[in-house]
């Protein structure tokens, strides 16, 4: 088995009197590609930010290749190596596609803008203000930023949102192949299925903030206490 | 692409004639007056364009500038070269580190926080007669050279409107290759999205104090050939409305392009002139206007000027 290169423990966050997040421990190994999955409000998101050094106060200890990387601020965790994509697209409007892709780029030193846009298709867009190309493009953009400058661990929260079942399936595919290319360890959170089993290698199910199970999609999907969050839940 | 060097550089030759051409001495000071104006403008609308804030306390730094040229020549403490730098550093050093101070705070709150510093200067000015006069005002005792020029150089309004449109193309350049530049993306990137800014790998807070800085810096400038020219200070250069008039000039010159609030107060000084002429309701003809203008034309004069500009580019 590989080694771990990502650790949550103990992870909370309260909202108020609610708890989002309920002392969830995660480990991710080196190359693995793990799924984050759960009905909405499940408390995936607000992982995604714990881990990330995303709002407010939260409790826990997170771990990056064995450096305790708690007490570090968003950037800080980006330039240790810790990159994540929003589920709510989160660019930069009013500059071109190429311009921000490069500024990712620079603040990472790497130099693998133009392989990156390549990759996502989109360097024909280099020259577009963001605001003007379309959602589908956004999409790619956001996960462009977060990708580029070789980041060792990337989160994605719902890179596919929003996208047809065409269009999610060809990005899963690209991102199978670009974590491989770039050794780079995904955890991704998705509700699209299909998604999630052309790509994951196993999968954390969160419900009510805290982890119901864990292990290989096969075995996750029948499993009853799966069956039932998600039926007791509206989601489709 | 090379009409986009080549246009400046004729229009900051032809400016350059104007004194030439124009006969009129009256209108050479009213010339002088909107491009000090449009130095000021210029240093709020960048703020505007690169933080993305609005400053209501621009005639602060201004106001100070011109303050410490009156201050220091007047009771020689250091030369008047010295004091010109002084000048303009000072300010910018006090709103970088007010900047780091206050620019988390977002949107109206960080406007009025301005206007409150502003305003706390005009009230220091206006109180401390022993040191200034309060609002009788100070003459300024500059020395009779300056800079290897003669002080007429700076107090002739022919020559002066040189020196200030020269100082003002400078800055227009300088600010068009510093939004060129790396640090330039970066601020529009913090501009548009700060969070984001922050999760690519990069502190937000230092950039936007160094625009805070450099946009006061021009103010202050503008505050320094104000004080030469007039070689008189009264607490007036500290007050609101100047701020106020600086914002309106940006707003009728749209900030979008660098030159946009230049181009407004240039607009604006000439409105002023006329309307003032012709009624003693001016301002509230220019506050009409600006209605007017943020209603017709959101992008302001500078906006409307290169969409037509681009208009007849598709055309041909
Ligand atoms: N800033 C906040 N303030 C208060 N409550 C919040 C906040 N952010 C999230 N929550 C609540 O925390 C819970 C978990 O939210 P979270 O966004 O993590 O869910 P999620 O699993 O990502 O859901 P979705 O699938 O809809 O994206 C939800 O009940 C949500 O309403
Ligand atoms: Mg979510």
């Amino acid at each position: 088995m590989s080694e771990i290169v990502l650790e949550g423990t103990g992870l909370t966050r309260q909202y108020g009197g609610f708890r989002a997040l309920d002392d969830v421990s995660i480990m991710v190994r080196r190359g693995e590609i793990r799924g984050l999955i759960g009905p909405n409000g499940a408390g995936k998101s607000t992982l995604i930010d714990v881990l990330s050094g995303r709002g407010a106060f939260s409790r826990g200890t997170v771990k990056l290749e064995g450096r305790d990387i708690s007490g570090l601020n968003a950037r800080q965790r980006r330039l240790a190596g810790l990159a994540r994509s929003f589920q709510r697209t989160n660019i930069f409007g009013d500059l071109t596609v190429g311009e921000q892709v490069h500024l990712a780029a620079r603040a990472a030193e790497a130099e693998n803008a133009g392989e990156v846009m390549e990759a996502l298709a989109l360097a024909p867009l280099a020259d577009r203000r963001a605001a003007d190309v379309s959602y589908g493009d956004q999409r790619r953009l956001d996960l462009a930023l977060a990708l580029v400058g070789r980041p060792r661990v990337l989160l994605l929260d719902e890179p596919a949102a929003g996208l047809t079942m065409q269009e999610s399936l060809t990005l899963a595919a690209l991102l199978r192949d670009l974590a491989q290319r770039w050794q780079v360890t995904v955890l991704i959170v998705e509700h699209d299925m299909d998604v999630i089993f052309a790509i994951c290698s196993s999968l954390t199910v969160l419900h009510l903030g805290r982890i119901l199970v864990e292990g290989p999609p096969e075995q996750v999907r029948v499993m009853p206490e799966v069956v039932t969050a998600y039926l007791g839940s509206s989601v489709a | 692409m090379k009409m986009r060097v080549l246009l400046p550089l004729l229009f900051a030759a032809a400016g350059a004639l104007l004194p030439g051409l124009v006969g009129s001495t009256l209108l050479m000071t009213l010339l002088t007056q909107a491009v000090i104006n449009a130095m000021l403008a210029t240093g709020v609308g960048f703020m505007v364009r690169q933080n993305g804030m609005v400053s209501f306390g621009h005639a602060g730094f201004f106001g100070l500038a011109a303050y410490i040229v009156a201050l220091c020549t007047t009771n020689h403490v250091v030369t008047a070269e010295f004091a010109v730098l002084l000048a303009v550093a000072l300010p910018m050093l006090l709103a970088f580190l007010l900047g780091l101070a206050i620019l988390r705070i977002a949107g109206v709150a960080f406007s009025m926080l301005t206007l409150a510093v502003a305003q706390s200067f005009y009230e220091l000015m206006l109180r401390w007669r022993e040191l200034a006069n309060g609002d009788d005002g100070m003459a300024a005792e500059l020395p009779p050279r300056l800079f290897g020029a003669g002080i007429a150089v700076f107090q002739t309004p022919e020559s002066m409107f040189l020196v200030c449109w020269a100082a003002l193309m400078v800055v227009l350049a300088g600010l068009w290759l510093l939004s060129r530049s790396h640090f330039g993306t970066l601020t529009i990137a913090i501009r548009e999205n700060e969070e984001r800014a922050r999760f690519i790998g990069y502190e937000t807070l230092l950039p936007r104090a160094l625009v805070y800085a450099l946009s006061a810096g021009i103010a202050a400038l503008a505050g320094v050939m104000f004080a030469l020219y007039n070689a008189f200070v009264t607490p007036d250069v500290l007050y609101w409305s100047l701020s106020g008039e600086a914002l309106v000039m940006a707003v009728i010159g749209g900030t979008k392009a660098i030159w946009g609030p230049a181009l407004g107060a240039v607009i604006f000084f000439l409105f002023k002139d006329v309307a003032g002429d012709l009624t003693e309701h001016w301002p509230a003809i220019i506050g009409g206007t600006l209605i007017v203008v943020t209603v017709l034309l959101p992008r302001g004069a500078s906006g409307s000027l290169l969409a037509l500009v681009e208009r007849l580019g598709v055309r041909r």
